[in-house]
């Protein structure tokens, strides 16, 4: 479960305000992606294409207007949208403000380095360099 | 790095045989024929799968004899981790932007 990615910023708007763009596809094609279909519900769907990138994947939590976690994945993969990768952004109020908290976690080979055997210092190096 | 760089490493992950044979190629370098054996399948059907991999700087390749050696490349993933360090800080400033933008339109 190692993060490979942090990424923080702060919205001068509520987490009540910032929540919606979140989970509804009329305001997640805004910001996030080119086309998006998403069920925004533990286990609905959430699919979205960033320009060439198709990501698919579901929602493992929504909990508004504090946290949304989704799966993070790319078709025709069977294992990778079943948690392999997943994406949590916390909404976090500051004074008037909203400190949003998006940590990516967990590419498919950093999550097998856990418990597979094999992985030996090649996959501690890339490991590593993710964590850069 | 070409611009399709992180896409040829995410499709080449993607795919379970492929992540088995990158980790019997994570510790030892193996022939084309030895990364065969493991898999139920035909060695044209493995050489396409490496060939992917190579294709994705997943794995490098080297010429020894008549037979072609394969060993996962230390720096494989960054394609994919400089995608998403692109991808995510500018989806939030995007975000930011957004939501700022339509509660001033608002008041």
């Amino acid at each position: 479960m190692t993060p490979i990615l942090e990424v923080t910023t702060t919205i001068e708007a509520s987490p009540q305000e910032v929540f919606p763009y979140l989970v509804q596809p009329d305001l997640l094609v805004r910001w996030l992606g080119t086309w998006v279909d998403v069920d925004p519900e533990p286990g609905g769907a959430f699919a979205v294409d960033m320009g060439e990138t198709q990501v698919r994947g579901s929602y493992l939590a929504v909990d508004p207007p504090h946290r949304v976690v989704f799966t993070w994945g790319i078709p025709g993969d069977e294992e990778l949208p079943a948690g392999s990768s997943t994406v949590e952004i916390v909404l976090r109020p500051e004074g008037d403000a909203t400190v949003v908290e998006l940590t990516h976690r967990d590419l498919p080979v950093g999550q097998q380095a856990g418990h597979r055997e094999g992985w030996t210092s090649k996959l501690g190096e890339m490991a590593s360099l993710l964590q850069e | 790095m070409t611009a399709e760089a992180p896409d040829l490493v995410l499709r080449a992950l993607a795919d379970p045989t492929r992540r088995t044979m990158l980790r019997l190629v994570s510790s030892q370098e193996l022939a084309a024929g030895q990364i065969a054996t493991h898999f139920p399948m035909t060695q044209q059907a493995v050489s396409l799968h490496i060939q992917v991999l190579h294709r994705a700087g997943l794995v490098s390749e080297r010429r020894e004899g008549t037979r072609r050696l394969y060993l996962l490349r230390p720096d494989a993933l960054r394609p994919v981790r400089d995608l998403l360090d692109d991808l995510w800080p500018d989806a939030l400033d995007r975000l930011k932007r957004i939501v700022e933008e339509d509660k001033r339109s608002r008041s």
